[in-house]
């Protein structure tokens, strides 16, 4: 009973603002507390977190990806892919969402997509002809585009938690890296092809094919060409271990920002890295008390008794899984989504490896789902941060949001539907 | 500000900045060292755990001198300024003392250890290592004790 009212009492602390390390680890402590364990094991558990070998890639990539946004790469990437594709019919339109989507595998999809690439996109949306509610509704559901791509933060961090439950069948980071591909790609086309069509009575201006346009953009952008192929050779080819592929573009990022290009002054650069490493700081911390949860959750046998739960109600895998969508939607859109893998993963892996589920699925499903949570009406993320960068009501942007949604859920379906999808390269 | 509080954020930076370094520095060395040399420092892989470890928990503290940490603020959106300060306060007094209580939980278990004596890499005991924990916990707790009184500026988010 006590335990029931504690932890009732910690999840309103939770919904009212209390920080969500704060809310694991007294949802933790109140575990080990009930359970007779002496409270001095947090520090074992927290400390555990140092024998993840992956960690050293979080903190290597965000610095890196900080300090992209930090720079005018966002433009230089940008000019790439429009002076490349730019001559297709919907043209820009694509070029958003790809552009949208390697900018947030970088990045991550912090809203910084929004800020850097969106603010960029959205006027030019509107002057080669696209309504403004089209714009909008494309920027603020591109801002979570490629979370399913190497190396965003999200994926690597869902790889380090279902590792260490180390329950159905095991798979290497590289994998996980691998299975995202053609549904990050599923999307892309899928969101373009709808683009095609909805805009199909409109006059669009189009560009034409230079040569020259090419060069000059190449040129600009020579120095930043050489990181997807570290993420293509290095992390999808198997070249490097991750954390390698990390620390060399890190130390490059580094070098060609402040020394190259010199867009992030030395001035500037310790408080861009405070920034990285405060962000970072704070979800390693997060992961570190939830591997402590993990262990109160698994002593408790909560899985087990979930998947009991859930099993007497919900006989087959298919069922299961348009629930977990249900589910994972909902979570998306309150709960951001690092805290969700930590949270959730423990819970769910189990329950979906019972049901048939290989964990690499599970992976892409539970992103794919996260990703829409960001501008999932009222609460998404990405609507607040579109509406405050592009100073516009939010039930406006809501309007705008809702048909990308539909097309993102349509291939939410399917990558959820079709394991293929995120196994057939890998399995 | 006071003086002393900005001796103690200058020194949490130094340390952070340093570190960062330090993690750069050694990764690429053991790159350089692995592929090019065939060689590595053989306790390099075990320090740069501890160097992420570090950098965590150096970063969660300053995490914590701004609202810095994250928290499900997608109800709280639709609160008025004064109820959101109330809400603040409650948060901040349940922070710090989760923080506090870990913290002097989490220095027993380092001075336990101290004892043992263990070696970590080279000639790092283990309990140094371990140190950062309770130090970090309790600057975290002592922080959001100040904000009970003293509250953060609102931040966008």
């Amino acid at each position: 009973m006590e335990l029931l009212l504690g932890i009732i009492l910690i999840l309103l602390l939770a919904i009212s603002g209390t920080p969500i390390f704060v809310v694991i680890l007294s949802l933790a402590m109140l575990g080990f507390y009930v359970a007779d364990v002496p409270l001095m094991v947090i520090a074992v558990e927290l400390y555990r977190i140092s024998d993840t070998p992956l960690l050293l890639a979080l903190p290597l990539f965000t610095l890196a990806g900080y300090l992209l946004a930090e720079s005018n790469s966002s433009t230089r990437l940008v000019n790439v892919t429009q002076a490349l594709i730019g001559w297709l019919p919907g043209g820009l339109s694509m070029i958003a969402f790809i552009t949208c989507a390697m900018f947030t595998a970088f990045t991550g999809a912090s809203g910084v997509t929004i800020v850097a690439v969106g603010a960029l996109l959205y006027p030019a949306l509107q002057q080669v002809g696209y309504s403004e509610r089209y714009s909008l509704g494309l920027v603020t559901t591109s801002g979570s585009l490629g979370l399913l791509l190497a190396p965003s933060l999200p994926l690597i961090l869902y790889g380090i938690m279902a590792q260490q439950m180390g329950v159905g069948e095991p798979f290497t980071i590289q994998q996980l890296f691998v299975a995202g591909v053609i549904p990050a790609l599923l999307m892309v086309v899928l969101l373009s092809v709808w683009s095609l069509w909805h805009n199909r009575g409109r006059q669009i201006a189009m560009q034409k094919f230079e040569a020259g346009n090419v060069r000059s953009a190449l040129w600009e952008a020579r120095w930043e060409i050489p990181l997807p192929l570290f993420v293509i050779g290095g992390i999808y080819g198997g070249f490097f271990a991750v954390s390698e592929t990390a620390a060399v573009i890190a130390l490059y990022v580094l070098i060609v920002e402040v020394f190259i290009y010199k867009e992030v002054s030395l001035r500037q650069l310790p408080g861009v890295v405070r920034r990285a490493v405060a962000m970072v700081g704070g979800i390693i911390l997060i992961l570190g008390v939830s591997l402590a949860f993990t262990n109160v959750l698994v002593d408790a046998e909560v899985p087990t008794k979930a998947f009991e739960l859930i099993q007497s109600v919900v006989k087959d895998k298919w069922t299961f899984l348009i629930l977990l969508n249900i589910f994972l939607l909902i979570l998306g859109a309150i709960l951001d989504i690092f805290s969700a893998i930590v949270i959730m993963v423990p819970i769910l892996l189990p329950v979906a490896v019972a049901y048939g589920i290989d964990p690499v699925h599970l992976g892409i499903i539970f992103l794919a789902n996260m990703q829409i949570g960001y501008f999932t009406p009222p609460v998404g993320m990405n609507l607040f941060i579109a509406s405050y960068r592009f100073n516009k009501p939010i039930t406006e942007l809501y309007k705008a949001a809702l048909p990308f949604m539909a097309v993102l859920i349509v291939a939410l379906l399917l990558i959820t539907y079709i394991p293929w999808l995120s196994l057939g390269l890998i399995r | 500000m006071n003086k002393s509080i900005r001796l103690f954020h200058f020194l949490e930076d130094a340390l952070l900045y340093l570190i960062t370094a330090g993690l750069i520095g050694l990764a690429i060395l053991q790159i350089w060292l692995r592929n090019v040399h065939d060689s590595g420092i053989y306790w390099g892989d075990s320090a740069l755990r501890v160097f992420v470890f570090w950098l965590a928990m150096v970063g969660a503290m300053v995490a914590s001198r701004e609202s810095g940490h994250i928290s499900i603020d997608a109800f709280t959106h639709y609160l008025r300024p004064a109820q959101r300060r109330m809400l603040g306060v409650l948060t901040s007094l349940f922070s710090a003392f989760i923080c506090l209580l870990a913290a002097w939980y989490c220095l027993a278990f380092v001075l336990d250890e101290r004892e043992y004596g263990d070696i970590a890499f080279a000639q790092v005991p283990v309990w140094i290592c371990e140190a950062i924990i309770p130090v970090a916990l309790a600057t975290m707790g002592l922080r959001f004790l100040i904000q009970i009184f003293v509250p953060l500026p609102e931040t966008k988010s």
